[in-house]
């Protein structure tokens, strides 16, 4: 039946003082209030659009009550439209949320501000038909959608001369054309002045760059084959392309192939700058996360560029006649693609990999210190990726310790417990990090005179890394003894902890996590003591 | 014996005379007539049933939906007259209920193309209201015409012979006129033209169409004036190189006889200043550029007009050099005026043709008129003062001259939805809801006439191309033609169904323009106030119109986003485009008629190409009714700002204005 139904109408006929109104009667009136109030919409919303709106407001509707003659209805004038609120319960029950207000609170308000008056701005929506990228034009992402489907119209367009356009020359304005020589000249000469970190900022979020891009991203790759010797440039190149991936206005994907390379050679290169001195380490590092970040920001639309990447690392780390300053990119680069990419490419390739770094790494067999140093830097950025291969396991089963299936641990080890306390965890975790990190960066860099300043339960780590000695004890496997003995002193140290409360639901998460177990106990193997610092204090003690 | 010969004949002279319907509806007859009693019970005792409305329809409906995929869209057509005459005669007879039901069932079907009429149908709930709406009086008066290819006819006879479809037979036999066509179905595409024609209204519209339009422009324009220099300094290189061009000779041929009698008129020295002016390095330029404008042919002026005095003049002959030249591959600069702090209130906008004006109708009486000449000026001085509009108009405010920034002109008494400046900007007008035109001086910034005629809001207002007379449209479904100095309208224009929402002159001023609720747009001739043309197509009411510079073609825009192209002489729709996705709020054609801009609720500008669609227009004349979509050049999107208005200056600058409406 119609919309209105009778009982509306008899309610409201009561609500003006009928009380009792025919059954004939409101049958009858019901569709003609149903027509009247239509018929009150249309004239509503005539009102509307000629108020150039497209939301229909309570003064549409008074306007359109009075064009009929009709009393507008007082008390719902607004200048925005209604808010309606859902029914609870209701699917399509709708109410005007209309709370009561306190007189008095009125009253005692302050006056409210004033709304501010009408103005007019000018700017330019197009000139001759590009639109300047300024903050008055929307970004240029929602320009860049309808080009394409001009371009379906053309296909579409078969009966009208289409003409074709020559290939042009694409014309920069004066002002880009400055712009992007300062910023080349900024980036070759003056990297570390305050100006250049003003014109990152720049370049990470000023809106009309995106006519430079192709210049820039040539700019960036020539500059990085030429300059291979020179850190200082390299490392500001590599910092301009971090601040154009970060411009959220600049469409970068259909550069990134000419990116890549140079980011990649910024990692994995044979030798860069020309000083043994340069901290060619950093720029390594650097690069490398600027690389993960693209695979993370990018990886989902090409879906073969973490898989290209990976690919050229993993040959760089596998080629035994590589430096060791391309397999440290090459680690580097891996292990911040994350956690996976540690544990499927690094982890199944270390033991053999360690065979070959040992020699590099001792004193007696590799006479060169600054080769020494440099399997060291290796060894830290291995060591570092697994750990932190390690530490994303644990993470995933927090509550948990692994057991340890490996038969040489098996015999003095058993497990550990769960941590209750989540927030302790994560204070740890805060606390284990730094020194993580600067062991990765210096520690095992500046061999002796780094390790004291580690202290607390990192000790142990700390001391031995420096160790050659000690080290290649352990990566030989044959640590039962030592570890049986640092594991006794770290439970002396938190012996509050028990040991022996393992809950079936614990011992059934074990199983699910045999595999971190035996990840552990490999790792053990190969680092020794050192993988310990990668795993929450706490924990490590009950797994000792 | 002597009436069944009788019958033969009658027969006969029916099927001569091609009265298939009635020549169907005869045997059908006559087969009742001789079956059995029994089924003559039957079927009086469904006749009233209301049932058989749906099940006839339903039946009629499935068989169509099966039919061969050739004709299948031709037959489809049937189904609309068919449902909505189902729905009224169900109505009609006092069955409501089922007349709901039935409208429900089987709405969803003609959605697509009917929707605005189904809402309206939709509230038709007594035999009461069928009488009262306007357009359920309108379908129930006249009758469809629906084209169909022969085979497709003879298709739909079958059926409704075979299965005795007398319900649905009789619908069609009282509501439908069938225009069978021979051979091939008609195109899908065609679709759109062939249904939304209602009854008598194409009748009407086909007789008013026959009549002549003298699309022409006015002789003796100042432009034309400057061609025709420009033509005497070309002509003897001309004559020579265009010999080729048939057309054009002929179009320059006339046009220089022409400019020698206006030059008679002009005055001898204003004309040889000209001359001497223009006859310059730009000469060539402008004269390739204005071709298709010069191209038209020229009419007399039927209005007296007014004099354009000399300096005003001159600013134009300016504006005429110095004007860029915009085509398909060189598209305009576009100034957008953003209005800020409107709180939904501003209903219109406009723009004086030079752009130094901007006027704001809003909805609480005021009208606001900004000078963005003086606006400019300290803007530009600090323009370092970032890019806070508001902040930077309350600077202004407070600096300058230490109150607002505008002229408020105060005067009506309701909202303002129309407000327009005269070609040299000197004048303003403005149109309310209370019913009144007031006229404003924007030199002494004060209320100078208040036209009262009207009996309803007044929806749009436009001043004349050469000023001194204006158009007014209103919710009293009439347009208006008044002159300033007069408070009498001088031509009442009535005949449209619904409110008249938009009006536009013709560049000639011969003719206005006016689009309407009813789905029209019409054209009217200004010196004897009858309609001499009627556009139908659109599918919900009209918004805006915009007039070609040359005066053959006209574009309209919709509440649907919808842009079409007419041709003024031909009536005909030369290319429709499903152009926005939301109100056309405004549209302009560029000074030389080779883009057309649209502005639309949608926050884009879009640009469209005219003079390659008409050129391929011209080309292929013969095939009519071929749909050449206009080309999207360029769009344009606005942060979050409908755009209201849209306006070539002389020199080719587009300007828009809009609200800017965050929230919403």
């Amino acid at each position: 039946m119609s919309i209105v139904p009778k009982e509306t109408i008899e309610v409201i006929a009561q609500s003006v003082g009928i009380p009792t109104l025919h059954a004939d009667v409101s049958a009858a009136l019901a569709p003609d209030v149903e027509y009247r109030l239509r018929e009150i919409m249309q004239e509503a919303i005539k009102c509307m659009r000629h108020a150039k709106r497209t939301v229909l407001t309570a003064d549409d509707v008074d306007s359109a009550l009075t064009l009929r003659n009709v009393e507008p209805v007082y008390g719902f004038a607004s200048g925005d439209p209604l808010r309606f609120k859902r029914a609870v319960g209701h699917k399509d029950l709708f109410y005007i949320d209309d709370r009561e207000v306190d007189f008095k609170e009125i009253i005692e308000a302050p006056l409210p501000k004033a709304p501010l008056d009408t103005a007019v701005v000018a700017h330019w929506l197009a000139i001759e038909g590009v639109q300047p990228a300024i903050p008055e034009n929307p970004p240029i992402d929602a320009i860049s959608a309808p080009t394409e489907n001009k371009r379906i119209e053309h296909v579409k367009d078969d009966g009208l001369p289409v003409d074709i356009k020559l290939p042009v020359k694409h014309i920069l304005s004066r002002e880009l054309q400055m712009y992007f020589d300062k910023i080349a000249e900024l980036t070759m000469s003056r990297s570390n002045t305050p100006i250049f970190r003003e014109a990152l900022v720049s370049l990470s979020k000023d809106s009309g760059l995106h006519p430079l891009v192709p210049y820039f991203s040539y700019f960036i790759a020539d500059e990085v084959t030429r300059s291979l010797a020179d850190l200082p440039v390299l490392f500001a190149l590599m910092r301009v392309v971090q601040s154009l991936l970060r411009n959220p206005h600049i469409h970068i994907e259909p550069y990134l192939h000419q990116l890549m390379p140079s980011m990649i050679t910024c990692i994995v290169a044979k030798r860069l700058g020309h000083r043994l001195s340069d901290n060619h380490w950093e720029l390594r590092d650097f690069s490398a996360n600027l690389v993960a970040s693209v695979c993370r920001k990018y990886g989902h639309v090409y879906h073969n560029l973490q898989i290209r990447l990976t690919k050229t690392l993993i040959h760089a780390f596998l080629d035994p006649h590589k430096a060791l300053t391309q397999h440290y990119g090459a680690v580097q680069g891996i292990s911040a693609l994350g956690a996976s990419a540690i544990r499927l490419l690094l982890l199944p390739n270390l033991e053999t990999y360690m065979q070959l770094l040992d020699p590099e790494l001792q004193l007696e067999k590799q006479k060169n210190e600054m080769k020494r140093k440099e399997a060291w830097r290796v060894y830290g950025a291995l060591l570092c990726a697994a750990g932190k291969c390690l530490y994303e396991r644990l993470k995933l089963f927090p509550g948990l310790l692994s057991a340890s299936t490996q038969p040489a641990l098996r015999s003095n080890k058993r497990v550990a417990t769960n941590n209750p306390n989540k927030r302790k965890s994560s204070t740890d975790l805060s606390a284990s990090q730094p020194p993580l990190k600067k062991m990765a960066s210096d520690a095992s860099m500046s061999s002796m005179d780094s390790a004291a300043p580690v202290a607390g339960t990192m000790d142990g780590f700390s001391a031995q890394l420096p160790n050659p000695i000690m080290m290649q004890a352990s990566s030989s496997g044959q640590m039962a003894d030592g570890i049986a003995a640092a594991g006794a002193i770290r439970r002396g140290q938190e012996g509050n902890h028990h040991a022996q409360r393992v809950s079936t639901v614990l011992r059934q998460a074990w199983k699910e996590d045999q595999g971190a177990g035996h990840l552990l106990a490999s790792l053990h193997d190969v680092f020794g003591e050192g993988i310990f610092s990668f795993i929450q204090p706490p924990e490590i003690s009950f797994f000792l | 014996m002597e009436d069944e010969e009788m019958e033969k004949k009658v027969q006969q002279y029916l099927h001569r005379k091609g009265f298939r319907l009635t020549e169907l509806a005869l045997q059908e007859e006559r087969n009742r007539l001789s079956t059995t009693s029994l089924s003559d019970v039957s079927l009086s005792r469904s006749d009233n049933d209301p049932a058989r409305y749906y099940d006839g329809y339903n039946k009629l409906r499935t068989w169509a939906y099966n039919s061969l995929d050739q004709y299948k869209h031709e037959l489809l057509r049937v189904l609309y007259p068919v449902f909505i005459h189902c729905f009224m005669d169900l109505v009609a007879e006092g069955h409501t209920q089922e007349a709901r039901s039935f409208f429900h069932r089987f709405r969803e079907d003609h959605e697509l193309m009917h929707s605005r009429d189904l809402q309206k149908l939709e509230g038709i709930l007594s035999p009461l209201h069928l009488e009262e709406m306007d357009l359920a009086r309108s379908l129930r008066e006249n009758k469809f015409r629906i084209k169909l290819c022969e085979y497709s006819y003879e298709l739909l006879l079958q059926y409704l012979q075979k299965t005795q479809a007398l319900v649905m037979l009789g619908i069609i036999n009282e509501r439908i006129i069938f225009e069978v066509s021979a051979g091939q179905p008609s195109l899908i595409s065609d679709d759109a033209d062939v249904v939304a024609l209602v009854g008598t209204s194409k009748d009407l519209a086909k007789q008013i169409n026959q009549k002549e339009v003298h699309w022409g422009l006015i002789e003796d324009s100042v432009e034309e004036r400057m061609e025709k220099a420009l033509s005497d300094s070309d002509k003897t290189e001309a004559e020579s190189k265009d010999a080729d061009a048939e057309d054009n000779n002929k179009a320059r041929n006339s046009l220089i006889k022409k400019s020698s009698e206006g030059g008679k008129q002009g005055g001898p020295l204003n004309k040889k200043l000209k001359k001497d002016k223009v006859v310059g390095a730009t000469g060539k330029n402008n004269k390739s550029e204005a071709s298709m404008v010069s191209a038209a042919p020229r009419v007399k002026p039927e209005l007296t007009l007014p004099a354009t005095p000399v300096e005003v003049e001159q600013s134009i002959l300016e504006d005429l050099r110095n004007r860029a030249q915009l085509n398909n591959l060189a598209l305009p600069s576009v100034s957008f005026y953003t209005f800020l702090n409107t709180h939904n209130r501003l209903n219109c906008s406009s723009i004086s043709n030079d752009g130094s004006l901007v006027v704001g109708g809003f909805s609480d009486s005021s009208v606001k008129v900004w000078d963005m000449a003086k606006i400019g000026q300290p803007a530009k001085t600090s323009s370092s003062q970032g890019e806070n509009g508001s902040s930077q108009g309350e600077h202004l405010s407070l600096t300058s001259e230490g109150k607002r920034p505008y002229t408020l002109f105060q005067g009506h008494s309701g909202p303002v939805y129309s407000a327009a400046f005269s070609p040299f900007g000197d004048f303003l007008l403005s149109s309310s809801s209370d019913s009144t035109i007031r006229l404003w001086s924007t030199k002494l910034n004060a209320n100078l006439v208040c036209y009262k005629g009207h009996n309803y809001p007044v929806w749009d207002v436009q001043f004349s191309p050469v000023g001194h007379y204006f158009a007014s449209a209103s919710h009293d479904r009439t347009a208006r033609i008044w002159s300033m100095d007069k408070i009498q309208p001088l031509r009442i224009m009535a005949g449209h169904l619904a409110d008249v929402d938009c009006v536009q002159w013709h560049v000639n001023c011969n003719y206005i323009a006016t689009g309407s609720s009813d789905k029209t747009v019409r054209l009217w001739d200004v010196q004897t106030g009858e309609c001499i043309r009627m556009f139908i197509g659109h599918r919900s009411m009209v918004l805006s119109l915009a007039m070609s510079p040359d005066g053959r073609y006209m574009a309209s825009g919709d509440e649907d986003g919808t842009i079409m192209m007419w041709d003024l002489s031909t009536g005909r729709c030369v290319s429709p485009l499903a152009g926005h996705n939301s109100c056309v709020w405004s549209l302009a054609f560029s000074c030389e008629g080779a883009l057309l801009a649209s502005g639309s609720a949608d926050c884009t500008v879009k640009l469209w190409d005219v003079a390659s669609s008409t050129k391929a227009l011209k080309v292929d004349d013969t095939k009519a009714g071929s749909t050449n979509r206009l080309r999207l050049l360029k769009a344009l999107p606005t942060k979050s700002t409908p755009v209201y208005n849209l306006r070539f200056s002389r020199r080719n600058l587009l300007f828009a204005t809009g609200a800017l409406s965050l929230g919403s």
